[in-house]
């Protein structure tokens, strides 16, 4: 299939590529890996007037320690991510989500804020022309429908991120930048929530980095778990991220749980939080569970219904706690 | 000595290593000079009149050489067959489904086409359209074709013995219903199309086809042009499962545009034209009534099949009865009663699929489960009881002259340790088994039979001319093999030229499973023929009597005493020298019934034999989720004689990915109105190699008696058998007969919670 | 207004150095196949999921049909045909070929990359990590069997 023409932008520095920004914003799109931004553009689903690439601008690989803290450049690979000693040794379940990203061949080239900042997506809008032909657009096309619910006022287009429940799940941060200036947010706030336009950064913004705290003094159990029908190359049809944090006796401190593709955004379980020194039981567990199948949203625009998907968000949660658990008190 | 020196051995194919470097030339990969690029615009709507299509824009644009629409064709509709003539490839008149060809461009490079396409400008009147049997058949439906008040395309009915009294004399009776969405091919290779015309009319045209010679015979018809003028050439093809037999609309657009241009000109789908527009398999709805006596035997079985068949009929009289047929010659079943019915929808055409009817294979398979559960027979028993044995004949009288069918059953049995699992398994974890039966060619009138040439160069080599195709099973080696083994040569001996239809022999195509059986048989005659008159000049040479002679090692040589041995290379320019040029000539023509036919007359002997297969499947299921791990796989068939077992072996594993793996686990369609939501590799999902469990397999031979050296089918028989097997192996873990395939994991939980709330 | 960046590019494919005159918008698979005549790399979904079109960029297995081909300057490239070395298949071809792992071979230049570039990186796999491997790599005709046992024969032979 071919992608449409367009003109290409090659920034040498990072400064040139926030003043091209600032020029072109929505007109533009930035391509880092291009796996999200290709096919989408293949599909006709995007149209960018430019393509801004990233591959000149050094500063936005590696993965180091800093501060306290580990410092992710924005254009790491997800096998960057998978292969950094650093990543295995202190964020398991975000080694586990990169492992579970579409296949090795994508892995290779795709970065850590192309996966973040993908769009949403649905059976219906997701299509070539050759079966979008001839209807009128859905809300996410700029019109004023959703094909895949009848008569919903709004776009159900689902956010399939593997890495950013885990993400959010161990507190880390964006360093957006700008021409002239930058914020720094917690990565739940990059969504809107709202399938139209599902990423909360500007036109002129970019993601240049992701921060990871590094708590000392404790222990830490995570967990990513993924359904999907095969077991490679597809999206999540649901999943759930989980971290933990005991202090080094193994009493329980904080436990976030955060839950993918039952939504237009991933969303953070609302969990009471634990008494000192209260234990993850099976019956706060259930609680949890529970609590995460109620903010669960499915519709039938996937390839299994929506029903079955948030069902089975009650399963994946437990499975992640139970496998924190495991980590923190060893034996898995 | 080893009775042969190449026939059933394993054997590196002539044609992989081409593959393994890329070398090998697709449809896609030809770069003809001066070549165009070939776009085809499609309708939108599943049902519209054409009012108006205004093409001039797109002529006026820079880079546009050709457009066609359905002006530049006759008009003439085509059909597989004489009765069931109704496309013509670009319409005149209105579409029928989302996808169909209306127009079409050739221009200097794609972009230019694509942008070309966007200014054509088609009026269509919208059309009321319908998108299932059941909207289909109701009273005031659209008719999709005039020809079809009531969108009834083809009725298949078969009525033998007496199904009644069958009934009334059964000990038990049951009736279920099942069903399955379409699934769909999925070749590796999307179509493509290269056409080229040169000054004297003569059409080149290169496509992934099932069988070159009947490609050529329909484009002859269409563009008016005489068949020998049309060429349909070798190339190397990426997949065919059962599709690709047909003429396509791409094949006479592309020769459209390639002659209205006269310049060359390559079309070449997206994943999504090749998953829209060229066929899918068929979604069916099968009720199947089986009365049996005390001991499971089946005494009278009534089934009422569904098919929905999309917008044209394609090779609907085959697609309808195929299913019934494998069933029939599986398993012996004296009275039977079939109705099947292939219905039009506003959806893309249905054809014949490797996968032939899932949910009517598992039905029937599921169903003997079922009786067997009842009487307390286990289901492997039930299928050793109702197994076809050699020498039977099927309800509609064809002969049964080779079967392996209870061998299959037994081997796999003992391998997978059946009886040590059946009904011993914990909870969630279940064994399943699935028997099946393929036909080896079935009658195609004229076009029935195989002929092949062989012509020696000076120095013993030869070169096999035949018109077989090979889709990637293996066939351009197994012809190499078979000649090279005949005449006593290696395989670098043999030159292959084949699938081309200006210089080849007809030949039926690789679709019906008879590939080896009629045109392997057909080299190996011409190989005969060929050694009978080398013989004769051997027998002179070494002055003894032809019958004392054998061929091997490119030498002819008295059978007990091999040192009185002449070279081959001796012996043709023997015969050269007194004016005789060696060559071999054979044909074999099936022993089927002429008269039998799909609808008018479905009686008689179908296949000159048939290929019989048992697959078992060991299965857990996890009961939060419903998916399914598929732990081991036993598959056997009869495949009469394994040339070359190697190849076999990966037909197998093949059948098994395809039809156990992804058809009963993963693959459906998913619809939108008419529009397939998964046309994508994405979104329909077909095995991956983390998914495969591990595959035994077990090749059984009953050598049979007309086969080249006993060889009869291996490409089709695991697909549907492993279907059934998965399929028996996930009711049996979860404990629930399930009815509606694929097995998908919410409806395996579903299940599960059902019959835990009871 | 100008529509679209046509430039030189400049490719590293096994390792021969090509300078292409083409519009920005045609990928590394379309570049490849159409102006270099490396038609090995195949497509076969257009998306980036079936693995027909992978070639590796400096030695990683990549998705060919998703790079622009101007964001593969500078990168070393091989393609199928940079494999054998002249006449000389590479030891996975002639293990493919040996061991049946090739049908219709559609997919086999992809599937023959992916698994080069995986052994070099873990030349004693287990037989779940050769799967997983390949797991970004349709193929619909052969089920996967030989061709994970054409790996696992070449990692035993010791090649």
């Amino acid at each position: 299939m071919r992608i449409q023409p367009f003109i290409y932008l090659e920034p040498k520095t990072l400064k040139e590529a926030l003043i091209m920004l600032d020029e072109n914003k929505e007109k533009l799109r930035i391509i880092s890996g291009g796996t999200e931004t290709v096919p989408l553009m293949k599909l006709r689903l995007i149209k960018p007037q430019y393509v801004m690439s990233l591959k000149r601008l050094s500063n936005l690989k590696g993965i180091r320690e800093q501060n306290g803290k580990v410092i992710m450049g924005a254009a790491t690979t997800l096998t960057e991510i998978i292969e950094s000693p650093l990543m295995n040794s202190s964020f398991k379940g975000i080694v586990e989500a990169a492992s579970s990203v579409a296949a090795p061949q994508i892995q290779n080239i795709a970065t850590v804020a192309g996966n973040i900042l993908q769009g949403t997506r649905c059976l219906f809008y997701n299509q070539s022309e050759v079966v979008r032909g001839g209807l009128e657009p859905c809300f996410k096309l700029k019109g004023h429908l959703c094909r895949a619910v009848q008569g919903a006022k709004r776009c159900f287009s689902v956010y399939q991120g593997d890495l950013a429940p885990i993400l959010i799940a161990y507190k880390a941060k964006a360093k957006l930048e700008r021409k002239g200036g930058g914020r720094t947010v917690a990565i739940s706030e990059l969504f809107s929530g709202n399938g139209k336009q599902p990423i909360n950064i500007e036109g002129e913004e970019i993601l240049t980095r992701i921060i990871l705290p590094l708590p000392k003094n404790k222990k830490s159990g995570s967990s990513y778990q993924k359904l999907r029908m095969r077991g490679s190359i597809d999206y999540p049809l649901a999943s759930a991220a989980s971290v933990v944090y005991s202090d080094e006796k193994g009493s329980i401190m904080d436990v976030c749980v955060v839950i993918g593709a039952v939504g237009s955004s991933p969303k953070i379980v609302p969990i009471t939080s634990l008494t000192k020194g209260e234990e993850l039981s099976i019956e706060y567990i259930d609680n949890v569970a529970q609590a995460a199948y109620k903010v669960a949203e499915t519709v039938n625009n996937q390839a299994l219904p929506g029903l079955y998907r948030r069902k089975v968000i009650k399963v994946l949660t437990k499975r992640a706690l139970n496998n924190c658990l495991r980590d923190i008190h060893g034996g898995r | 000595m080893d009775k042969f020196s190449l026939i059933g051995k394993n054997m590196r194919r002539v044609d992989t290593t081409s593959k393994a470097t890329g070398e090998a030339i697709f449809s896609a990969d030809l770069v003809l000079p001066r070549m165009l690029v070939g776009k085809v615009l499609r309708s939108p709507h599943p049902h519209a009149k054409i009012l108006n299509i205004d093409t001039s824009g797109a002529e006026k644009l820079p880079g546009v050489m050709a457009v066609v629409t359905a002006k530049d064709t006759c008009g003439d509709k085509w059909g597989v067959f004489r009765y069931t003539q109704d496309q013509q490839f670009l319409p005149t008149e209105k579409v029928r489904y989302v996808g169909e060809e209306v127009a079409a461009v050739s221009a200097i490079d794609e972009d230019t086409a694509l942008e070309a396409l966007e200014l054509i400008n088609v009026e269509y009147e919208k059309l009321p359209a319908v998108f299932s049997v059941e909207a289909s058949l109701m009273p005031n439906a659209p008719i999709i074709h005039d020809a079809y008040p009531n969108n009834i395309n083809i009725h298949v009915k078969i009525d033998v013995g007496d199904v009644e009294k069958g009934f009334q004399e059964s000990f038990y009776v049951r009736e279920d219903s099942f069903s399955a969405p379409e699934d769909s091919y999925f070749q590796a290779e999307p179509y493509a199309v290269v056409a080229q015309f040169d000054h004297s009319g003569n059409l080149e045209i290169w496509m992934p086809n099932a069988g070159p010679h009947l490609k050529a015979k329909p484009l002859s018809n269409v563009l008016k042009i005489p068949l020998n003028k049309v060429r349909v050439r070798k190339i190397r093809i990426g997949g065919a499962f059962g599709g690709r037999s047909e003429i396509s609309p791409a094949d006479t657009i592309c020769a459209l545009l390639a002659r209205k241009s006269q310049r060359p000109v390559k079309i070449v789908y997206s994943r999504e034209e090749n998953s829209i527009c060229t066929r899918q398999a068929h979604s069916m709805n099968a009720t199947i009534k089986t009365g049996v006596d005390k001991e499971g035997r089946v005494i009278a079985r009534d089934i009422t099949c569904h098919m929905d068949g999309g917008a044209y009929s394609s090779t609907g009289p085959i697609a309808v009865s195929v299913p019934f047929l494998c069933m029939e010659q599986a398993y012996r079943m004296d009275n039977v009663r079939y109705n099947g019915y292939r219905i039009f929808t506003n959806k893309p055409i249905r054809g014949m699929f490797r996968t032939h009817g899932r949910a009517f294979a598992c039905g029937v398979d599921l169903q003997l489960d079922m009786i067997g559960e009842h009487l307390g027979i286990n289901p492997l028993e039930m299928r050793l009881r109702n197994a076809r044995q050699k020498g039977d004949y099927t309800p509609t009288k064809s002969y049964v002259a080779s079967c392996g069918m209870s061998e299959t059953i037994q081997k796999t049995g003992e391998m997978s340790k059946w009886n040590e699992k059946w009904g011993k398994l914990p909870p969630y974890h279940g064994i399943g088994i699935g028997c099946n039966s393929v036909q080896t060619g079935f009658p195609m009138g004229i076009r029935g039979g195989s002929q092949a040439f062989i012509k020696f160069n000076e120095e013993g080599g030869i070169t096999v001319i035949s018109g077989v195709v090979d889709n990637g099973q293996g066939n351009d080696h197994m012809l190499i093999q078979i000649a090279a083994e005949e005449l006593g040569l290696s395989a670098n001996d043999v030159q292959l030229i084949n699938a081309d239809t200006e210089v080849t022999p007809s030949d039926p195509g690789s679709y019906s499973m008879c590939e080896t059986f009629v045109g392997g048989n057909a080299v190996r005659l011409a190989a005969q023929d060929a050694k009978k008159k080398l013989f004769k000049y051997a027998a002179s040479a070494l002055k003894v009597d032809c019958s004392v002679l054998d061929a091997r090692d490119k030498k002819i040589f008295v059978k007990d005493s091999p040192d009185q041995n002449i070279s081959m290379s001796k012996v043709v320019r023997m015969a050269l020298s007194r004016g005789e040029a060696i060559s071999g000539e054979g044909s074999y023509w099936p022993k089927v019934d002429p008269k039998r036919e799909w609808v008018e007359n479905p009686s008689g002997q179908l296949s000159e034999t048939f290929s019989f297969g048992t697959v078992i499947v060991e299965v857990t299921v996890d009961p939060e989720t419903g998916q399914v791990k598929v732990l081991e796989a036993w598959a056997s068939q009869d495949v009469g004689y394994a040339l070359n077992p190697i190849v076999i072996e990966g037909q197998f594993e093949g059948g098994l990915a395809m039809g156990g793996q992804g058809g009963m686990l993963t693959e459906f369609h998913i619809w939108n109105d008419g529009r397939v939501l998964n046309p994508t590799q994405l979104d329909y999902k077909v095995p991956l190699a983390i998914d495969m469990p591990k595959i035994n397999n077990i090749i059984v031979e009953t050598i049979d008696p007309n086969g080249p050296y006993g060889a009869k089918e291996a490409g089709m028989s695991i697909a549907m058998s492993a279907a059934q097997a998965y399929c028996g192996a996930i009711c049996n873990a979860i404990g629930v007969y399930m009815n509606d395939f694929p097995l998908t994991p919410d409806k395996i939980l579903k299940a599960i919670e059902e019959k835990d709330t009871k | 207004m100008e529509k679209t960046t046509k430039r030189i590019v400049k490719l590293t494919v096994n390792k021969e150095i090509h300078e292409v005159a083409i519009n920005v918008n045609r990928t590394l698979l379309e570049v490849l196949r159409e102006e270099l005549a490396l038609t090995g790399a195949k497509e076969s979904c257009g998306q980036g999921v079936c693995g027909s079109c992978t070639v590796l960029l400096d030695g990683l297995p990549v998705r060919s049909c998703l790079l622009l081909a101007v964001e593969a300057e500078g990168r070393h490239i091989t393609t199928i045909e940079g494999l054998s070395c002249g006449e000389k298949l590479h030891p996975l071809q002639d293990a493919f070929v040996e061991h049946h792992a090739i049908q219709c071979g559609f997919c086999s230049p992809g599937m023959i990359l992916t698994a080069s570039a995986f052994l070099e990186k873990n030349p004693s796999p287990t037989e779940d990590e050769i799967r997983r491997a390949l797991s970004g790599n349709i193929c619909r005709c052969t089920g996967y069997a030989k061709i994970i046992g054409a790996v696992k024969a070449l990692v035993d032979s010791g090649r």
